[in-house]
């Protein structure tokens, strides 16, 4: 009796069923989520303590703190982000699942940008209370903003997250590695956010999505291109 | 009132020398230290070499 | 030939240099704008220069081990960024001193400045994970991905810093296409290229050595063949 040949499983497929088991862990347990919003929360007060009280000053520069709040944050979430699976050998399972290495990638940085984007949207609210500003050129621009900068800040972060939790000081690696290489991401997405605070007379806001975008484009691609090297044995 | 190319002649006629006429004087201290410490990189990057060089087979004492 | 790279080349180069060195600092003219400032340039430039060379030979490596795996690839990768650091840390160095008189500040934001910073901190980065990582095959694998990154990374951080940056310092890297300033600057540079390839030919053999007591196997062997090899030595034949 002939058993037929099992089909590979699609892309997509893998990806999906990955990211859905990460999100049920995260789900379960909600730690990892708790962890980086207080922490998030904290850097925002911080800022506040050591650059105020001149309220003009922190409402100009609100969306720079914005965003490292959420860089530092990201450099927490994507450490922990491989660290489940170094128990019980779990990667060496999925990757002998019949998945593809790059479903791998897939999942766990569409992960991470999900939980950053929901980190972006709490502070939101904080942020707008702690520096006083305000929304001026819609919620719209600010949310495409945090969805661009989430998925810029996990696809690099999630390639050297898979290197770093595999090296020796990997809670100094990873930012070392992650920090120089998304600068223009961490510029594009701060002066974007600034101009969504502050007004943008002058139309510049388009610009800086491109960069974002452009960034994007290519830091997937090398991701997915490159990741299974790092995993494969 | 001045353009901007009588301006720029008014500058060229200015003598050498003058601070903000374009020209800077002496500076050597700037110049030997430039010298000075890439010397120094370069003659401690050649000493990190060969105090880490291979250790040759017959050297081993064993 | 082994001799010649041994002691000739170091000869050479500090020969050249030093000859390079002359010219500019005795022989060339002093800049109409900078004066006896510019001077720095025939040290400044070839640096900077010879990093870049140094950082495209670890890119060109790292792209061709993941390509095709051999120790030398991961040598030649690990000798470049290092000595790319060193020279492009001293061309920091410099071109913050030269920007001291002849801009007024030690450091500004322009997209090359600030690029080069980055480099830095790229490659400080490369090196450290080679440093924390044991397995000779995985940090071979894996600084090869970070150093393409890195790379792929300049191009981009220099745009993002030119839309971000609107006013432009005016560049003070001389102009000015005296001939006697020009061979000043191409004898300083064949003097630095020299000392570069010494450089590098040494620390490659180090890095070799290094590989070949890591995995105790000849060299140029793919490393998955070669792990192989190792692990199956007790077996005969």
């Amino acid at each position: 009796m002939s058993t037929p040949r099992p089909r590979p499983i699609g892309l997509l497929t893998a990806t999906l069923a990955l990211l859905r088991k990460d999100l049920l862990i995260e789900w379960r347990t909600r730690a990892r989520l708790n962890a980086i919003i207080f922490f998030a929360l904290a850097t925002l007060l911080m800022f506040s303590f050591a650059l105020g009280p001149d309220t003009k000053l922190l409402e100009k520069n609100a969306g720079g703190y914005f965003w490292l709040a959420i860089l530092f944050a990201s450099v927490l979430a994507l450490g922990e982000s491989f660290r489940v699976e170094s128990e019980n050998a779990c990667m060496d399972g999925i990757r002998l699942a019949p998945a593809d290495a790059r479903a791998i990638f897939l999942s766990k940085a569409l992960g991470n940008t999900l939980l950053l984007t929901a980190l972006g949207a709490l502070l939101v609210p904080v942020m707008v209370a702690l520096y006083g500003v305000q929304i001026v050129t819609g919620a719209v621009d600010l949310g495409l903003i945090l969805v661009l900068g989430s998925l810029a800040l996990s696809a690099p972060g999630t390639v050297y997250a898979a290197i770093s939790s595999n090296a020796r000081a990997r809670d100094v690696l990873l930012p070392l590695l992650l920090f120089p290489l998304v600068i223009p991401a961490l510029l594009s997405a701060a002066k974007a956010t600034t101009l969504v605070l502050q007004g943008d007379p002058m139309n510049q806001f388009g610009s800086w999505v491109g960069l974002l975008g452009g960034f994007n484009l290519i830091y997937w691609g090398v991701g997915f291109l490159l990741f299974p090297r790092i995993i494969e044995d | 009132m001045m353009t901007l190319s009588t301006q720029m002649l008014w500058l060229l006629a200015a003598a050498p020398g003058q601070v903000g006429s374009g020209r800077i004087v002496g500076g050597w201290g700037y110049v030997w230290a430039c010298y000075a410490i890439t010397v120094v990189m370069l003659v401690l990057y050649a000493v990190s070499l060969w105090v880490r060089r291979p250790k040759a087979p017959s050297d081993a004492k064993e | 030939m082994g001799k010649f790279i041994k002691w000739g080349l170091p000869a050479l180069s500090l020969v050249v240099l030093a000859a390079g060195w002359w010219l500019g600092l005795a022989w060339a003219p002093p800049d109409r704008e900078m004066g006896d400032v510019q001077r720095i340039m025939y040290v400044h430039v070839p640096l900077q220069w010879m990093a870049m060379v140094a950082m495209a030979i670890n890119f060109v490596a790292a792209v061709t081990y993941l390509m095709k795996a051999s120790w030398k690839l991961d040598a030649a990768a690990e000798a470049s960024a290092e000595i790319g650091l060193v020279l492009g840390t001293a061309g920091m160095i410099t071109g913050a001193i030269w920007g001291r008189p002849t801009w007024g500040v030690y450091w500004s934001w322009d997209p090359r400045l600030t690029s080069e910073a980055i480099m830095l901190v790229t490659y400080t980065g490369y090196l450290v994970l080679r440093r924390f990582v044991e397995d000779p095959d995985k940090r071979a694998t894996w600084s090869a991905v970070v150093a393409i990154i890195g790379a792929i990374n300049l191009p981009i951080v220099w745009f993002s810093v030119r839309w971000w940056r609107s006013l432009h310092q005016v560049q003070s890297t001389p102009k000015t296409v005296d001939p006697e300033m020009t061979l000043a600057l191409r004898v300083s540079a064949f003097g630095m290229l020299f000392l570069t390839l010494w450089f590098l030919v040494q620390r490659y053999r180090q890095a070799l050595a290094e590989r070949q007591a890591e995995v105790a196997l000849p060299d140029a062997l793919p490393p998955d063949l070669a792990a192989a090899g190792g692990a199956n030595s007790t077996r005969v034949a």
